[in-house]
């Protein structure tokens, strides 16, 4: 018997003006055909990555009443989409906002595996979001990449999006490699 | 939770069955047989009828109804009691089944039967019977049937004379009631109140009364804590008090009562044995229920009974244990699933674990209440796959539903902090109990929109397994009892759930029913995407339900606030506009088809196979009555076409024509048709009217990049006021094809003065099926705003609001201009000016001039138009002066005015400004006056510039004599010759070299020298002009000219030692070599002012080549000269000086080599030399010193014509001789 272990549905980049800048979308273990599809549509994905930016919002507003903001960015858990999915939030302090959408159920482990644990904690998070903010800062440094045309619809026309290859291949590299307990990705 | 059998799930509290208050019959809420077999007791005494039993039966009734409330119960809260408010009777179900009929008979010859509750599964009258387990029916019993406490309501009289005869009536009445009570079997408490009656008074209450309450109590048996007595109370309020009081008192037995009956049922399954029916199942599996079957009934009650007591610890460990022992081994496993008993199992444990997720809550232990609710979910599961049908049919995803909302409204009713709306918490942080442990995301307990959200997609997999329901399961079955491999727990037979004919289950009604509860949730904490998310679920279940008019309500908020759309969430956008515009199609809403094909034009957007997208033929199918007209503006629908406006520069001029280009970029879909707008509207702020640009078929370029200049016609409205165009016309091919760039450049002919500013662009399209026009902003900041130059297919960035245009006012066009403008004006001429006005507009003007003069003394001037009509004479000021107003009248077009400007001639250079303005108004517009200026800067030089020299010369009149009588003239005499001049006489020569400093040549007419004496004392005389020739002398320019004037002066009087002082001028007349028909201009020019006759002796050297005596005389020998010294002596002394001729190499001389002269006063004396020169036509230097011998003093020799001085002294000028001629030169 196997069981299954927590691993990564899908990461995404919202702009400042809460604008998609990237979404990847990664294959969940389904026990009963033994395959890896995704669990979701790319149209539910990034429904799913829009209505985080609710509980962004929300949770910047309830800091700033309590005057007690966020010091790293790290929002922890948003919600829990169902009993398999949970959103993850982080923000960095340019207001570009990442999330982190976890199937609880998405891999398999060995019976008898040290890491088969349930449950998450946020803390164990924190890994990914590190990755993907130095990701996004490689990204920036690179001088053809004008943040301007990313900022988003200033006017009504969307921004554009992330087309950079090496980019998307630094997301699929945290997304297929991060289980509980990977400290560095 | 309404499926769940009513009373199994509603909170436990104590019941309380108040008597006596009101008139209502006792009844039994009971089914069947059992309502005929209740146990009466009741009271004879009549009920209270008084206010204060109205009071306390409203009381009760709020009391009851606080008691349904599903929060927990805690420490602070007094009593909580379920009541239930009877006349003076009160009816009790029957504490022991009757032996069915067919027994009876039997039993009596055996031995007599043990007789079991009714709701037993033991008795044959239960539903239970005979393997059931328990039911609601023994919650109801509890919560509803049988009282833990009766409270009967009594009156006690004051009336002394009848006390002792109602209170014995009292006494055995309870006492009755009470045998009653005791007799039926249950372990319910009596307690009494007694209300004292109206009239009593203090004084009456207070005589004996304790020991009467005593009495009534021992006389009806009753406990010392069960009689209450109530005094008369001011106010209905203060009764309320008194009676919550007595109910706070009644709490502790009642909770007593409960704990008595749970150590009862402990007692029972400690018994261990499993107690056999009354009458053995003769019929079925004749199978009774086992020993598991009874702990599982014990514990459950048990657990019930301590939710009645709110000690929820208990409670929870025994609806575990209970619970535990359900699921185990020994009760369901042991139940075939076909069997009814194997459902009401399955509700039991759902009985169980609600509450115990009920318990949880109100432990807030909310982290464990999920865990439990998860567990419960996954037990079911494992089990219903092993014993049931399995979970893969729609009856176990319609239990997932039922289950998530079981949590929603749990949470709901059990109404539980910290989840509301305004807390803005999604999820509630993990309680103590699970603080460290590693959770599931969603095991923090989130709010409840996510269970409703939940249920939702349970029942879209109950939809989908639903559908997948075998044929021959669809209808119903021909035969009873047909048994069917599908979960129908709490759920429809399969032949119902998706019939083959007919309505079955409407899942689309029950998902959306709870997507909207979803939906409100999230909407009250303001996750208004997860919202919008939910109304796009709902758009589709309304869109399977064909319920187009819901769609277009639920989704047409979300589509005007472009919620994904302004956002960049384009999958959400377009699955968004494809719902729509298949509800809007159905509805046959043309405006809303249109304009979601107009959106779904973009290319931001996937291609839909298989669609056209083109949108002339958006409406086919879709039948309309009459041709519809739909009117879009880029703040509701987003456009595949960008547009931008764009002036090539920043400012211009009325009158002028500016470049504009107008640049459409089609972002459509790359397989969408070409659109061929029929008409292009830019509207402006400002003062420049729109430009319409109309279709015309064209080349039809292929191309992604296409510039064309559109020509624009101004079309003129009949009954417009100004004057102005109304509308500026153009036509050019206004198709858009997918992915190109149209720019249009435009030359806009501007007409008023103002900012300019592009404001909006209108696209129209006409149609057969409709028309359509789209309004966009022009100017936003997100627009490009660069010029297409030729050649380029991208846009240069002009600059920042390249979308203005600043048109200044219109440019003058009457042309000022001066006619052959001199190079040079002099002082002393008369200047006129030519100015010349050229009416270049295009209408006829009234022209009006003035002119202005300014310098540091501005002439008088007259101006005259056309050399005749009118002429003006300027009005001067200190330093200005000016004509204002001169009219010149109309002026055609292209016709010309001249002005004649005549400047009085100035005396000395200067410079001077002219401002030559004209004002004018054209005839088709006289209200707004056009000014054009000219501005002239006139430099006057003077012509000439001169210097001088004044010379002396020796006058050949001899001096008055001091001593000839003849000249001494008398008093009377000398008035009369005032005028005779008899002092002493000088001549002068005044030698003038004077220039021209004129440009051109200038004709010198004549000179004349003017003295002006200073005194009267002496007289000056001009003895002879510089001669000129008639016809003058030509000066070109910067050549210097000589002219000498002699004059000579003689003082008046001969007793005059004054000196005299001249002041000489210079009177030139000239003319401009090229004006010889003008009148000659005269300048005067000061030559200064000169010392004249003064006192001091002064020596003369003149020259002869002959002496004038001696010339005819002697042959003349042309080489001697005669040098002749003059000494004058104006003054009155006697002076004598020495004079020394030295001899030299050039010249032989004759005369004293040294002489002494003697001078009296007034008196002059000459020492003639005659010298022969040696040398020719050169200068020679006689040395000649004459010495005043009293001053020792030497005294300069001052030369006359002929000779000339320089610092060593005296030089003589020999002219050559004839054969020499040739080469002399002076």
């Amino acid at each position: 018997m196997t069981t299954a272990i927590p691993s990564i549905a899908c990461l995404g980049i919202i702009g400042r003006n809460n604008n998609p800048l990237h979404i990847s979308i990664f294959p969940s273990y389904d026990p009963q055909s033994n395959t890896f599809a995704p669990l979701r549509t790319p149209l539910e994905f990034s429904l799913l990555l829009s209505s985080s930016i609710d509980i962004f919002d929300l949770r910047t507003k309830h800091n700033a009443i309590n005057n007690t903001p966020l010091a790293t960015g790290d929002y922890g858990l948003l919600h829990a989409i169902d009993d398999r999915l949970a959103a993850y939030g982080f923000e960095t302090n340019t207001g570009v906002r990442m999330v982190c959408v976890v199937d609880m159920r998405g891999r398999r482990a060995a019976v008898g595996s040290s890491s088969v644990r349930s449950g998450l904690r946020d803390a164990e998070m924190k890994p990914v979001f590190r990755a993907m903010q130095s990701a996004y800062v490689r990204l920036l440094q690179n001088p053809f990449f004008a943040p301007d045309e990313h900022l988003g619809p200033v006017g009504g026309h969307g921004g554009r999006r992330i087309t950079s290859r090496k980019f998307g291949e630094d997301m699929k590299r945290i997304g297929e490699g991060w289980t509980p307990g990977v400290t560095n990705l | 939770m309404d499926d769940f059998p009513e009373g199994s799930l509603g909170h436990s509290v104590p019941f309380l069955v108040v008597s006596g208050l009101n008139g209502a019959e006792p009844e039994l809420p009971i089914e069947g047989d059992l309502k005929d077999q209740g146990i009466l007791v009741q009271s004879d005494l009549p009920r209270l009828e008084t206010r204060e039993a109205t009071v306390l039966d409203e009381l009760f009734t709020k009391v009851d109804a606080a008691g349904r409330s599903w929060q927990g119960v805690d420490r602070e809260e007094k009593f909580r009691f379920r009541v239930k408010s009877t006349g003076r009777s009160v009816l009790l179900p029957p504490r022991k089944a009757q032996l069915p009929d067919s027994e009876k008979e039997e039993s009596s010859s055996t031995s007599l039967p043990v007789l079991h509750s009714p709701f037993s599964p033991l008795s044959t009258c239960s539903r239970l019977y005979p393997d059931g387990l328990i039911d609601a029916q023994w919650i109801q019993k509890h919560q509803h049937l049988v009282p833990s406490i009766i409270l009967s309501f009594y009156t006690i009289t004051t009336d002394p004379t009848t006390t002792t005869l109602q209170d014995n009536r009292l006494k055995s009445d309870i006492a009755a009631f009470r045998s009653a009570l005791v007799a039926s079997g249950y372990k319910t408490k009596l307690a009494v109140v007694l209300l004292a009656d109206d009239d009593s008074t203090p004084a009456t209450q207070a005589t004996g009364l304790q020991e009467r309450l005593e009495n009534i109590r021992r006389g009806s048996g009753l406990d010392p804590k069960s009689l209450f007595y109530i005094p008369p109370q001011g106010s209905p309020g203060e009764l309320k008090n008194v009676m919550l009081n007595i109910l706070s008192a009644l709490y502790g037995p009642a909770v007593e009562y409960y704990r008595d009956l749970g150590r009862h049922a402990r007692k029972k399954r400690s018994r261990g044995i499993a107690p056999q029916p009354t009458v053995p199942p003769t019929s079925g599996t004749s199978r009774t229920l086992e020993l598991a079957g009874w702990n599982f009934r014990y514990d459950f009650k048990s657990a019930v009974l301590g939710e009645f007591r709110q000690e929820y610890d208990a409670a929870m460990k025994s609806y575990e244990q209970a619970y535990e022992v359900l699921l185990g081994p020994d009760v369901l496993d042991t139940i075939p699933s076909w069997s009814p008993r194997w459902n009401e199992a399955r509700l039991l444990a759902d009985i169980i674990a609600i509450r115990c997720l009920r318990l949880h809550f109100w432990l807030r232990q909310t982290s464990l209440a999920v865990k439990r609710w998860q567990a419960h979910r996954d037990r079911l599961a494992d089990f219903v796959e092993r014993r049931g049908h399995g979970t893969d049919n729609y009856g176990w995803q319609a239990w997932e539903a039922r289950w998530a909302l079981v949590m929603a409204d749990l949470m709901d009713k059990v109404e539980l902090q910290g989840l509301e709306p305004e807390s803005g918490a999604m999820f509630l942080p993990p309680d103590k109990a699970v603080l460290g442990d590693r959770l599931q995301p969603f095991e923090l307990l989130h709010h409840k929109g996510y269970w409703y959200r939940t249920a939702a997609r349970a029942l879209m997999a109950r939809r989908r397994l639903a559908a997948r329901i075998r044929e021959e399961d669809r209808s119903p079955p021909d035969q009873k009892g047909k048994v069917f491999s599908y979960d129908t727990y709490l759920c429809p037979m399969p032949y119902e759930e998706n019939p083959l004919e007919g309505q079955g289950t409407n899942h689309a009604q029950l998902i959306v029913d709870c997507l909207l509860e979803a939906k409100a949730q999230f909407e009250a904490r303001n996750q208004l995407r997860i919202a919008s998310e939910l109304s796009l679920e709902c758009a589709r279940e309304f869109s399977r339900m064909k319920k187009w008019q819901d769609v277009l309500s639920i989704l047409r908020p979300l589509w005007e606030s472009r919620v994904f759309r302004s956002e960049g969430w384009h999958g959400a956008s377009e699955d968004l506009c494809w719902l729509i515009r298949r509800a809007a199609a159905a509805e046959r809403k043309a405006d809303l088809v249109v304009a979601v094909d107009w959106e779904l034009m973009s290319k931001q957007f996937a291609q839909r196979p298989q669609w056209s997208y083109d949108l002339s033929r958006s409406l086919e199918g879709i039948e309309l009555t009459d041709k519809p007209t739909v009117s879009l503006t880029d703040d509701q629908h987003e456009s595949f076409v960008d547009a931008s406006f764009v002036f090539r520069n920043k400012e211009s001029r009325a009158g002028d024509h500016c470049s504009a280009q107008l640049s459409l970029t089609s972002n459509a879909l790359a397989g969408a048709a070409p659109l061929a707008l029929s008409e292009i509207k830019i509207t402006f702020d400002g003062s420049l009217k729109p430009i319409v640009l109309s279709h015309k078929a064209g080349s039809g370029s292929d191309g992604t990049f296409l510039k064309s200049a559109t020509t624009l016609s101004e079309q003129f409205d009949e009954n417009s006021e100004d004057g102005l165009p109304s509308l500026l016309k153009g036509d050019d091919d206004l198709t858009l094809v997918p992915g190109s760039t149209r720019v249009y450049e435009l030359s806009i002919p501007l007409r008023e003065a103002g900012e300019i500013s592009a404001a909006s662009l209108e696209l129209t399209y006409r149609g057969e099926q409709f028309d359509m026009t789209y309004g966009m902003k022009l100017g936003r900041a997100s627009q490009p705003r660069g010029w297409y130059r030729d050649g380029f297919k991208r846009p240069f960035h002009a600059r920042d609001d390249a979308h203005t245009l600043q048109v200044q006012p219109r440019p003058p066009k009457l042309d000022i201009q001066v006619l052959e403008p001199r190079n040079q004006y002099y002082a002393n001429e008369p200047i006129k000016l030519k100015v010349q006005l050229d009416n270049a507009e295009a209408e006829v003007a009234s022209v009006k001039v003035d002119v202005h003069l300014f310098g540091q003394k501005a002439p008088i001037f007259t101006l005259s138009s056309n050399g005749e009509e009118e002429e003006q004479t300027a009005s001067v000021a200190e330093a200005e002066s000016k004509i204002t107003g001169f009219s010149l009248g109309k002026l055609e077009s292209a016709a010309t005015s001249d002005l004649n400007l005549a400047m009085e001639p100035l005396d000395a250079p200067t410079t001077l400004d002219l401002h030559v303005r004209a004002t004018y108004h054209l005839d088709s517009d006289p209200a707004t006056p056009i000014m054009q200026m000219l501005p002239v800067q006139l430099a006057i030089v003077s012509p000439f510039e001169a210097n001088y020299d004044l010379v002396p010369r020796l006058h050949h009149d001899p001096w008055p004599n001091l001593f000839d009588h003849e000249n001494i003239v008398t008093g009377d005499e000398a008035s009369k010759a005032a005028t005779a001049a008899k002092g002493i006489a000088q001549a002068w020569c005044l030698i003038c070299h004077y220039a021209s400093f004129a440009e051109e040549d200038l004709r010198v007419l004549g000179m004349e020298m003017k003295v002006a004496p200073s005194a009267g004392h002496a007289r000056c005389d001009v003895v002879k002009q510089h001669p000129i020739p008639a016809d003058g002398v030509v000066m070109t320019p910067k050549t210097m000219e000589e002219a000498r004037f002699e004059l000579t002066a003689q003082k008046m009087s001969l007793d005059d030692r004054q000196p005299v002082s001249v002041d000489v001028s210079i009177v030139i007349q000239w003319q401009r070599q090229d004006e010889q028909d003008q009148p000659v201009n005269t300048t005067v020019m000061a030559a200064g002012q000169y010392l004249v006759l003064s006192t001091e002796p002064r020596v003369l050297a003149s020259v002869f080549e002959m002496p004038p005596a001696a010339a005819a005389a002697t042959a003349p020998d042309d080489s001697l000269m005669h040098l002749d010294i003059t000494i004058e002596n104006p003054s009155a002394h006697f002076l004598t000086f020495g004079l020394t001729m030295e001899p030299s190499d050039e010249f032989a001389f004759s005369g004293a080599k040294q002489t002494t002269v003697h001078l009296l006063p007034m008196s002059r004396r000459a020492v003639t030399y005659r010298l022969l020169p040696l040398v020719r036509g050169t200068f020679v230097r006689p040395g000649l010193v004459v010495r005043d011998k009293y001053f020792q003093k030497m005294l300069r020799v001052i030369p006359t014509e002929g000779m000339k001085i320089d610092k060593d002294g005296l030089l003589v000028w020999v002219p050559p001789g004839e054969n020499e001629e040739e080469e002399e030169e002076p």
